[in-house]
Parts: C-alpha cells; sequence; structure tokens
C-alpha cells in the first residue's frame, strides 16, 4: 500500500523557502493535493477542518513546534493514526527518541534529497 | 571632678573637624562639639596660665576631663568602622554573585565556539548546495544534444536536484538565527559587566527578560554539530 497521489497532505513549516521545496519535491513524487501552515497552532486548526492522508512538519516554530502539533494530534481519537513524518534540523538523538515516543512515524534529518523523502513516505505506507 | 573641669566642661560655640568627617547622629555631633570645644579651652587656659598656677587637682581634672569625653568619641569610631567594614563585605560579595551570573566561562568554553561552529556549518552548507546547483546547470547546458525524451527526463531530474540543493536556506537559516542568539545572549551578558561596573550602589545584576530566556531556550535547539545521521536515526525506526 502507497499513499494514494490524491489524497491531501499538509506540509507545516515556517520557513517558505522549505515549503516551496517540499510542495516541489512532492510534486515530483506525484503528490499535487499540497497545504501548508507556519506553524503547529495554524497546522492543528486545518488538521481539525480537513481529513489529511499525511502530515509533514518540521519542528522548531513558534509558537507552536512540530513536537507539540504531534502530540497534540496523537492526543486526539479523530487523528490519533494520522500519518506524521517529522522533517527537521533537529537531529539531536534524545529528541529523536522523544519525537518517536510521542507517535512520529518517521523522521528525515535536513538537509535531505527527493528519495529519502519518497523512501520515508513510502515506509510510512508500507510500500 | 574638679571646679577647674566643671568650668572648661562648657557648650561649644563652633563645630570643630574632627566631629564633620565622623558625620554622627544630632546628640553625637553635641558630644563631639562638646570635646572639641572642651580640649580647645583646655589648651588656651593652659597657654594663659603660669606653671606656678596649676595644681594637681587641675592636672588630675583635665586628664580625668580628657579621658571620660574620649572614651564615647573613640567606641563610636569603633561601631563606624565595625559598620563600614560589614559594607564593603557584602559590597564584594554581592558583586562576585553578580560575575556569577554573568557565566563568563560559558561564554568563552560554549557561546562563542559554537557561533564559530553554525558558522564553519553554514560556509559548508552554502558551498555544497552552491556547488549542487552549478553541477545541475552544467548538466542540462551539457545534454542539449540529447534526444528530447531523454533531455526531458535529465532536465527534470536535475531540477530536482536544484531544489534539493535549496534546502540549505532554512537550514543555514536557522544556523545564523543562532548565531545572533548567541551574540544577543553574549550582548545581554556584557551589559550585566557594565552595570555591575557601574558607580551606582546596590546594583545587581538585571533578570532575564522573557524574550531573552526564550533565546536562551531557542539556542538548545535546531541544527546541531555532530548530530545523528539520517542513517543513526533509521535505525531507531
Amino acid at each position: 500500500m502507497s499513499l494514494d497521489t490524491s489524497s491531501p497532505i499538509l506540509v507545516v513549516d515556517d520557513y517558505s523557502t522549505m515549503v516551496r521545496i517540499l510542495r516541489n519535491l512532492l510534486k515530483q513524487l506525484g503528490y499535487e493535493n499540497v497545504d501548508d501552515a507556519s506553524d503547529g497552532s495554524q497546522a492543528l486548526a486545518m488538521i481539525q477542518k480537513k481529513q489529511y492522508g499525511l502530515v509533514i512538519s518540521d519542528w522548531n516554530m513558534e509558537p507552536m513546534t512540530g513536537y507539540d502539533l504531534l502530540r497534540q494530534v496523537r492526543a486526539r481519537a479523530e487523528t490519533v493514526r494520522l500519518p506524521f513524518i517529522m522533517v527537521t534540523a533537529e537531529s539531536k538523538t534524545e529528541n529523536v527518541i522523544a519525537a518517536k515516543k510521542a507517535g512520529v512515524n518517521n523522521y528525515i534529518v535536513k538537509p535531505f534529497n527527493a528519495q529519502t523523502l519518497k523512501g520515508k513516505i513510502d515506509a510510512v505506507f508500507g510500500a | 571632678m574638679g571646679s577647674t573641669a566643671r568650668s572648661l566642661n562648657k557648650p561649644a560655640k563652633k563645630p570643630g573637624k574632627a566631629a564633620k568627617k565622623v558625620q554622627p547622629g544630632p546628640v553625637e555631633v553635641a558630644n563631639d562639639e562638646l570635646v572639641v570645644q572642651t580640649i580647645v579651652d583646655l589648651g588656651d587656659r593652659l597657654k594663659n596660665s603660669s606653671s606656678e598656677q596649676m595644681t594637681l587637682t587641675d592636672v588630675i581634672s583635665v586628664a580625668e576631663l580628657l579621658t571620660s569625653s574620649l572614651q564615647p568619641l573613640l567606641r563610636r569610631i569603633d561601631v563606624t568602622l565595625q559598620k563600614e567594614l560589614r559594607g564593603i563585605l557584602m559590597k564584594i560579595e554581592s558583586l562576585r554573585q553578580d560575575i556569577s551570573k554573568v557565566h563568563a566561562d560559558d561564554i568563552a568554553d560554549n557561546r562563542i565556539p559554537e557561533v564559530g561552529k553554525e558558522l564553519s556549518e553554514v560556509v559548508k552548507a552554502t558551498e555544497f548546495a552552491t556547488n549542487s546547483i552549478m553541477g545541475a546547470a552544467e548538466a542540462v547546458l551539457a545534454a542539449e544534444d540529447k534526444p528530447e525524451k531523454e533531455y526531458r527526463e535529465l532536465v527534470t531530474d536535475r531540477m530536482m536536484a536544484v531544489f534539493e540543493a535549496c534546502s540549505f536556506q532554512d537550514i543555514t537559516g536557522q544556523r545564523i538565527t543562532k548565531v545572533v542568539d548567541t551574540l544577543e545572549v553574549i550582548e545581554e551578558r556584557i551589559n550585566i559587566l557594565c552595570e555591575m561596573m557601574d558607580s551606582h550602589a546596590g546594583k545587581t545584576a538585571p533578570v532575564l527578560t522573557e524574550s531573552e530566556k526564550s533565546k536562551e531556550k531557542q539556542l538548545l535547539h535546531g541544527p546541531t554539530s555532530g548530530g545523528a545521521s539520517q542513517s543513526d536515526i533509521d535505525a531507531l525506526f
């Protein structure tokens, strides 16, 4: 099973350049239904309104971080199983472990390439 | 005390220098003035009297007067000195505490080397991105003579590489933000030092504001030198 290319994906990053890069890479991988948010709280509001197939989130954002977003998402019954990939420069082992414990499905360290992104999406969806 | 001593023991008309220096309370000033005036009067009296007219009683009375008058003054000087020394001690202690708040060791051992590392990583990342983008451009230019289908595929592939390379902006942005935050923390600590050097008494190190605390907290996050690699992370999953 892989993620349906028409399934909406939410990209959460406070750097507009990174949002653009992710949008373009996802487009190249066949995913064109992409929304974006600039922090966790904006993303959470969007998740409550729309059913996403995947969330790809940065860690360091203000006011709500990607880690806090992940915990909020996992705390809600409707989104407890929402696939969530962290794409971040935050590479401290303890943070990766914390994210894993909080229920992240996969973790990509920046900088990354299209193959890594594709590989992690496929891994999450068991393709 | 004899009649001579009593006659000398009258209120002073002008305050003496000694009374001005010690800066005691109003009652103590009056006593100091009295002591000084008594001694001045005694000196005048001795000067104006011939030695034949001085009796033993006079001498004893003068000695008694001098001793008893000087005792409170000496006791008070002792208390004042003690107070001043305690004040100096407290100032030194307060200064020591303020200096410890500056965390000079942290600046020298952690902050400055960290800034150097971050900037070095920025240089590496921009160099890598530049080479990747230039490499992609060169590959596209060199493929002009290829068949259209092959050319299209190559352009798409190389454009993906350009997108990937552009991710350096996010990471270098975070690294430079960390450098700026570090410089602001150092600036804040230098300000604390400057304020301590200020001659105003009783100044202590200012408490960090919420925004400064947030900057300190942010320094603990973001890109790190020597963090886990993608393969290390993959092993955890």
